[in-house]
């Protein structure tokens, strides 16, 4: 990994648990306190009457120190040996959660405190399910003020044991679980011999063994239209290549028009005729044939591409102080589209602390609770099931004039009115030591599956598949598959989910085995 | 190889085009310093070497001599097209940090800025602040709508998330674009050494003297330094230990000096 890649952490929980002291106290022991804020911080604590706050090294505003909360999300700098940080404050107050969201949604790790007196809270819980909303997986927990009860090995573990549990609900497995005082400075940036049952990793050594998880390798070609200038007798598009590649000479498509042309030229400025450009490159493109395409498609390639979705189903976070309401007309952000969509129904509603479904087919969202929502859309707009590419998989609600909530495509439908969430073979299947795996568990609505030759030629090998389903309503499209392709299967029910095993029929009637004659025997 | 200055860059490009693209009569705050000036270099990248907005400078008549030299040569490099606004009426009355640095600073800046939106009917400035500058600017957002009478709600600001920003606002308001919000002092630099453009010469270290932030005359103190170049003043930084507005004298009037003058339409 690049040496100079920042990794941007934001550190989350309940209100009061102690993350901005964290970030203040992590900042201390590593010397990034420059000498003349530490003696502002000092100052201000002493015309107070309190004791040195670390937590106002990010609770700069005179309403937060004196209230002693955080109101916004603020981000810091920071750098370690192996890079820099940026580091994002998170409010823990069941009010700001918008604020909070505003800081978690850029990060690329997140630690999750929770004060070891008070254990697990409404916030911590909401907090880790935004997090698993967000799709940030990378999580380190902390449990802080231990020094409050005396460094009980005991009490630690139930902390410890409650998250976890709680984790696993919404699909986070913790990378640590580390007990710390952010007070005291244990397990901050050093160790103190507080806790000397404790052989994990510090805080400080926890960030550094993060990953870096932003480019979506593989991902195809998504370059949704910004702008288009008409300058200098050109009629260039520029966007941002959110996944992919787009190369000179390359044959492309824009959705939802579906007009297809040649890439003539990638350009930048001074550079006017590059050879490539790669996710993450803001460019600008001219085409062979004159187009008149406007800001909000999405270019990409004929094959791999998204979905002209008149339809979408997604799981929404209402951050809005009036509620979301069924039946409304709201407009949606998604990438540089907009449009107005009509939200049909509320499928189910949440509780998003608990996980509680509170209510099925309901008239209303109300702050801070999540629902599935089928949205019709007035035109189409291109875009991708989450689970494909976050890029062009997340869009915004606006509530009146402002963004009122986050949403996550989890099933779109195209004008046919047949559900277009396609499943690429080559990429969601994994190969592991018992064979091939392709895990549905997380595919709402209906699929369809796009077929690769390694797929093909794996089965071939005399490989088997074991294809994991949501419910029966996969059946269909798994069998027509096997069907597609000449293939067996076998169902076996394996802990409460429906497996199907596939693997390739041998010319007399019965399966081939794989090298060690081990395959399904029928 | 692409690295975190493009990363920082392509950001900025995408900030700058949006804002483009969703307002009508946006104007660019130029300071003359590092910040803007990498701004600068940032919209022409975004728009192909244009500049497809104006300039605007606020002229509080307390500037170096050197910085409005330099300004006038850049703007016509650049073909860009150049205001100088201030408060006249202030200027006139003999206004001066004598009568408080706080109080100077609103009337000839904040105040000569809301001139000069008004008179040109501007419905967005693009500021060069980052978040590493204060702790205020360290909770900015992006896009920051402001009233009526240029005040920052920063109780309550409006959600930001996935590059998606509030571009839709009451009559009257007025918006704010941050497209240099996420870059740090030494990203700043690091980014002037790899494009090689042109920076005001008070930056760099005259008889052991230099600015690392550049502000009034009477406000603004250099360090001591022997950096001459930019290779120099990136080996400098990682020296340092003071922030860097501490030679800013209207940052250190009090704890939320910053907070208070920004809250009333203050960059
Ligand atoms: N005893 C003890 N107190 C702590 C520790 N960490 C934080 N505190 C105190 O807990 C209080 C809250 O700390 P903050 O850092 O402001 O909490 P926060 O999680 O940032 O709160 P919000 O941002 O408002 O959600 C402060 O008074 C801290 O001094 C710790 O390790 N031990
Ligand atoms: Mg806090």
């Amino acid at each position: 990994m690049n040496q100079n890649e920042t990794l941007k952490i934001v550190i989350v929980g309940h209100v009061d648990h102690g993350k901005s002291t964290l970030i203040g106290r992590l900042f201390y022991d590593t010397g990034s306190i420059p000498e003349v804020r530490y003696r502002e911080i000092e100052a201000t604590c002493r015309a107070q009457g309190r004791e040195f706050e670390f937590a106002y090294l990010m609770d700069a505003l005179e309403e937060e120190r004196d209230q002693n909360i955080t109101i916004d999300t603020a981000s810091t700098f920071f750098k370690t040996a192996q890079r820099p940080y940026v580091i994002i404050d998170a409010p823990g107050h069941k009010q700001f959660l918008k604020n909070m969201i505003t800081g978690a949604a850029s990060a690329d790790a997140a630690i999750l405190l929770v004060d070891g007196a008070e254990g697990v809270r409404e916030q911590t819980r909401r907090h880790a399910y935004v997090l698993s909303l967000l799709g940030i997986r990378q999580v380190a927990v902390a449990v802080n003020k231990l020094d409050m009860v005396a460094y009980d090995r005991t009490r630690f573990q139930q902390v410890d044991n409650d998250i976890r549990v709680f984790l696993h609900s919404v699909g986070i497995t913790p990378s640590y679980v580390i007990p710390i005082s952010a007070r005291d400075g244990e397990n901050i940036a050093s160790r103190h011999g507080k806790v000397p049952w404790y052989d994990g990793p510090t805080i400080l050594e926890a960030l550094d063994s993060f990953g870096n998880v932003r480019a979506e390798a593989g991902a195809p070609l998504r370059l949704p239209v910004q702008d288009v200038y008409k300058w200098d007798d050109k009629r260039i598009y520029v966007g941002r290549v959110e996944t992919g590649e787009i190369n000179k000479g390359d044959e492309i498509i824009f959705l939802p028009s579906g007009k297809i042309t040649r890439v003539k030229s990638v350009e930048k400025w001074g550079q006017t005729d590059l050879p490539q450009a790669i996710s993450g490159e803001c460019i600008g493109i001219t085409t062979d044939d004159e187009l008149f395409v406007e800001r909000g498609e999405i270019i990409s390639r004929r094959r791999r591409k998204p979905v002209a979705a008149c339809q979408i189903r997604a799981s929404i976070f209402w951050l809005a102080d009036r509620p979301f309401q069924s039946g409304k007309t709201y407009t949606i952000k998604l990438g540089t589209a907009e449009v107005q969509a009509v939200a049909t129904a509320i499928e189910e509603r949440l509780d998003s602390s608990t996980l509680e479904v509170t209510e099925r087919y309901a008239a209303e969202l109300m702050p801070s609770e999540v629902g599935t929502v089928l949205f019709t859309l007035k035109n189409e707009i291109a875009a991708d099931p989450y689970s494909e590419n976050t890029r062009t998989g997340r869009f915004v609600v606006e509530e009146g004039l402002q963004i009122g909530g986050g949403g996550i495509i989890r099933s779109l439908t195209d004008k046919s009115g047949v559900s277009a969430q396609r499943i690429n073979l080559g990429e969601s299947f994994i190969v592991g030591d018992e064979g091939g795996l392709v895990d549905l568990v997380d595919e709402f609505g209906s699929i369809e599956f796009d077929v690769t030759s390694g797929f093909v030629d794996y089965l071939g090998k005399g490989n088997c598949i074991l294809f994991k389903l949501r419910d029966l309503g996969q059946l269909d499209p798994v069998a027509r598959l096997a069907f597609q392709h000449d293939l067996s299967f076998l169902f076996s029910r394996g802990d409460g989910s429906l497996n199907i095993v596939m693997s390739k029929r041998s010319p007399h009637g019965r399966l081939v085995s794989d090298d060690n004659g081990n395959g399904p025997i029928i | 190889m692409y690295d975190h200055l493009d990363d920082l860059e392509a950001q900025s490009i995408y900030i700058f085009r949006e804002a483009y693209r969703k307002f009508e009569n946006l104007a660019m705050l130029y300071s003359i310093g590092k910040d803007s000036t990498t701004m600068i270099h940032l919209a022409r990248k975004a728009f192909f070497g244009k500049i497809p907005f104006p300039l605007v400078h606020i002229d509080t008549t307390y500037k170096y001599p050197e910085m409005i030299q330099y300004r006038d040569r850049m703007a016509r490099e650049w073909q860009a097209d150049l205001i100088v606004g201030s408060n006249a009426a202030a200027i006139e009355a003999g206004m001066s940090p004598a009568a408080g640095r706080l109080v100077c600073c609103e009337k000839l800046k904040s105040e000569g800025l809301t001139k000069i939106i008004e008179e040109r009917d501007f419905h967005g400035l693009f500021l060069g602040i980052r978040r590493d500058e204060e702790g205020s600017r360290a909770k900015e957002r992006v896009f920051s709508p402001r009233d009526k009478n240029f005040e920052w709600a920063y109780k309550d600001q409006p959600p930001e998330l996935w590059d998606q920003f509030n571009t839709n606002f009451d009559p009257g308001t007025h918006i704010r674009v941050h497209p240099i919000l996420h870059w740090t002092e030494l990203n700043i630099w690091e980014y002037i050494q790899r494009e090689k453009f042109e920076i005001c010469p008070l930056y760099f270290a005259k008889d052991g003297k230099r600015f690392r932030s550049l502000g009034c005359m009477p406000c603004t103190t250099p360090i001591d330094s022997r950096a001459t170049t930019v290779d120099e003043i990136i080996e400098e930084l990682k020296t340092l230990k003071d922030p860097e507005r501490a030679g800013r004298a209207q940052d250190q009037e009090n704890a939320y000096a910053m907070q208070k003058l920004r809250a009333k339409g203050y960059m």
